[in-house]
């Protein structure tokens, strides 16, 4: 018996002294694995004794959210570390799921990151993330068919489908349509029309008066230009069922005149293994609707610990080292990500190689991100089923479904009315 | 007799212990739940209790709504064609011939294949640029191509024949082992009466082939009532929520939205459905699917 207990004890006390070196890490499959793979191996080399476990989730936020969100609801003591979307810190920090950084992470420290992504990661005053990269929407367009017909980057949506429809009928390329963009139904369709609805004066919902907002004029005008006039006009329908990747396929095959994607799409564009179009792309601000502003919605990821994690020293240890200035160089170098830290924008190397991002800079500043609160994915789930069914039906009636989603989305907020947070 | 009964508890136990832990303690469990309102993002607002407020509001939300009859469709779809490709396929691999157990094989492949794999060939074989569906339709013709995944009407239809192709092979093995308690004197005694083959599907097959055939069209009933990874992987519910079925909803709900009552209620509905279709087919079956078929 005694035996057996101290065998049991030894095992035991094994097992946990070897899990103590590994840290796991929860993160998506990424469109530049070389990059993800060397980070992790530098910190390896600079660690020793500890080791990064990976586990690859979907590429989907809206699937990974659902993966990292299972964990965390199972209290699983196995994650340490995972990825987050822009929209999630304050439902995570709600429900008590991601470990508050402000003792790893000060203030003196967040001020060296731009400020739309640190506001994103704080939830009633305490920080739960650290931004790795920012995304915000951009405009691609073929700079050679452009040049070809005659046309500057359309500064207003109409002017972008007046020329997409310009150049189809003069290149006669059975293969080639006007716009490629995200509208399958899911959290990228939300990023999309939430940039056509506000650059046209339009909000998706009223975040003082916790009101749903769709069903005002400015956001119904939107919504049915995106139904007449790109799906139906300039885009072929398979764009309904179109995340990043096949959007951004479809351009890089020299298949579409434009193309709205992160700042991610410049890197594979112009990467002669994956694209046609090496060099004949050019890069510009979202259009307008006339009279409105153009609007990049905020995107990008974060690195958030676990509170279940069992060593969130060491977690820190792999977030900070991740976040370093000298890894989001690497990240901006060589996947072409945009880094979260603002000294990156004056670095000259990232420069040389990523001339764009000088100019971006302002469109990474004005990013405008999704309204945080911890009811997001309810509220995402009400608007993707209202965006996919007013586009993807053509003769839907859109003000009568928009009602129907500000109602939706009015029942959720009134949750958050309901109980004050003691 | 008491000691063999007690010896007979015993050896049952273990499943007994297995089934209530994993069946039973669930259903009471997400029963118990579907009556509270509880939201996992918002813990400061509790557990509360609320009685049936979780299924009125199912039967008045829009969204459920569409997605029943949604998933009603679906079954009505694709369980008879299932279990009619089955019977076909099961007569073809009664019959001897040479590769038969190689052919007997190779229809269950579809079957072994984990559903998210083959959903995600289908979703491949649907794409609206490289899918096989668009280039035997048309070819080189690739204007023409058309994007099954994102039309509301065709995406259903889509699911349904991934569905279709996975699991007739399922159906036909069951209509198969009906087929072989089938005894061959009564086909001798048929053919020296001189009754043609179709007189012998007629009155011999079928006739003894019902409880199989039921029990295929009970077991893909359920299934498909069920039917959730296929539209996980292939759509994600949309393109306007046209194959947004009810366990998807529900799955939704509860893991993505942290609606804990809500998506129980749906869990809820979908078991009751569920069970209210067996015991109807169970009615229909009679006893018989309990006794040797044949005598």
């Amino acid at each position: 018996m005694a035996i057996t207990v101290l065998v049991f004890f030894v095992l035991f006390s094994c097992s946990f002294v070897f899990a103590e070196t590994e840290i796991r890490f929860v993160t998506w499959k990424s469109q530049f694995p070389k990059v993800w793979d060397e980070a992790i191996r530098a910190f390896e080399a600079e660690h020793p004794g500890l080791k990064i476990v990976r586990e690859i989730g979907p590429h989907s936020s809206t699937e990974f959210h659902d993966l990292v969100t299972q964990k965390l609801k199972n209290r699983d003591p196995e994650m340490d570390v995972f990825f987050m979307d822009v929209i999630w810190p304050a439902e995570f920090a709600a429900a008590g799921w991601a470990l508050p950084l402000d003792r790893f992470f000060p203030a003196g420290e967040r001020e060296k990151f731009l400020s739309a992504p640190i506001l994103a990661d704080t939830y009633r005053g305490q920080i739960y993330g650290v931004p790795v990269f920012i995304d915000a929407g951009m405009l691609y367009y073929r700079k050679d068919l452009l040049a070809r017909y005659g046309f500057s980057p359309p500064r207003t949506w109409p002017e972008l489908v007046a020329q997409a429809k310009a150049v189809l009928a003069k290149a006669k390329d059975p293969q080639l349509t006007g716009f490629s963009g995200q509208f399958k139904q899911y959290e990228g369709l939300i990023c999309n029309m939430m940039e056509y609805i506000l650059s046209n004066g339009g909000s998706l919902w009223d975040d003082d008066g916790l009101r749903g907002a769709l069903h005002r004029p400015e956001a119904i005008e939107a919504v049915q230009f995106v139904r007449d006039r790109i799906i139906g006009e300039i885009s072929h329908r398979g764009v309904l069922a179109y995340q990043e990747p096949e959007s951004l396929a479809l351009f890089a095959q020299g298949r579409a005149v434009f193309h709205r994607n992160w700042p991610y799409a410049w890197e594979i564009a112009n990467d002669p293994q994956r694209s046609r179009v090496v060099g004949k792309v050019g890069m510009a601000v979202l259009p307008a609707f006339p009279g409105g502003k153009s609007v990049s919605t905020l995107g990008g990821w974060q690195l958030g610990i676990s509170r279940f994690s069992r060593k969130p020293d060491l977690a820190w240890k792999f977030v900070s080292f991740m976040t370093s200035p000298e890894m989001q160089k690497r990240i901006a170098l060589y996947a072409g990500r945009a880094p979260a830290r603002r000294a990156l924008y004056r670095d000259p190397d990232v420069l040389k190689k990523r001339p764009e991002f000088e100019s971006q800079f302002e469109t990474f500043v004005h990013a405008v991100p999704r309204p945080r609160t911890p009811v997001y994915v309810p509220l995402s789930n009400v608007m993707q089923r209202f965006f996919s069914s007013a586009i993807a039906l053509r003769d839907s009636n859109i003000e009568s479904l928009a009602r129907l989603a500000s109602r939706d989305m009015d029942r959720v907020l009134d949750l958050l009315r309901e109980g004050v947070r003691p | 007799m008491r000691e063999a009964q007690r010896v007979a508890l015993y050896y049952v136990l273990p499943s007994l212990v297995f089934v209530l832990l994993f069946s039973i303690y669930p259903i009471f469990e997400s029963f118990r739940l579907s009556l509270y309102r509880m939201i996992l993002t918002l813990p400061w607002l509790g557990q509360k209790f609320v009685g049936w407020e979780n299924y009125r509001d199912l039967l008045t939300d829009p969204v459920a709504m569409k997605s029943l009859l949604t998933t009603l469709l679906f079954v009505a779809v694709t369980a008879p064609v299932e279990v009619l490709l089955g019977l076909f396929m099961a007569l073809v691999l009664n019959e001897s011939f040479r590769g038969r157990a190689l052919l007997r094989a190779v229809v269950l492949v579809p079957w072994a294949i984990p559903t998210v794999v083959s959903s995600q060939m289908w979703r491949f074989i649907f794409n609206d640029r490289y899918g096989l569906v668009n280039f035997f339709l048309f070819g080189d013709a690739t204007h023409l191509y058309v994007a099954p995944l994102a039309e509301p009407y065709l995406a259903l239809i889509a699911i349904m024949v991934a569905d279709v192709w996975k699991t007739s092979s399922f159906a036909a093995l069951i209509i198969l082992a009906g087929l072989q308690t089938i005894p061959d004197e009564l086909y001798e005694a048929a053919s020296i009466d001189g009754a043609t083959l179709w007189q012998q599907l007629r009155h011999i097959t079928l006739p003894l082939l019902k409880p199989a055939l039921l029990l295929a069209l009970l077991f893909r009933t359920i299934d498909a009532l069920r039917v959730f990874d296929l539209v996980f992987v292939m759509t994600q519910g949309g393109p306007a929520d046209a194959t947004n079925v009810l366990q998807f909803y529900g799955y939704k709900k509860t893991f993505a939205e942290g609606m804990i009552g809500y998506g129980s209620t749906i869990s809820v509905v979908v078991f009751f459905a569920a069970l209210l279709l067996s015991l109807l087919y169970i009615r229909l079956l009679g006893a018989r699917v309990l006794e040797r078929p044949g005598r």
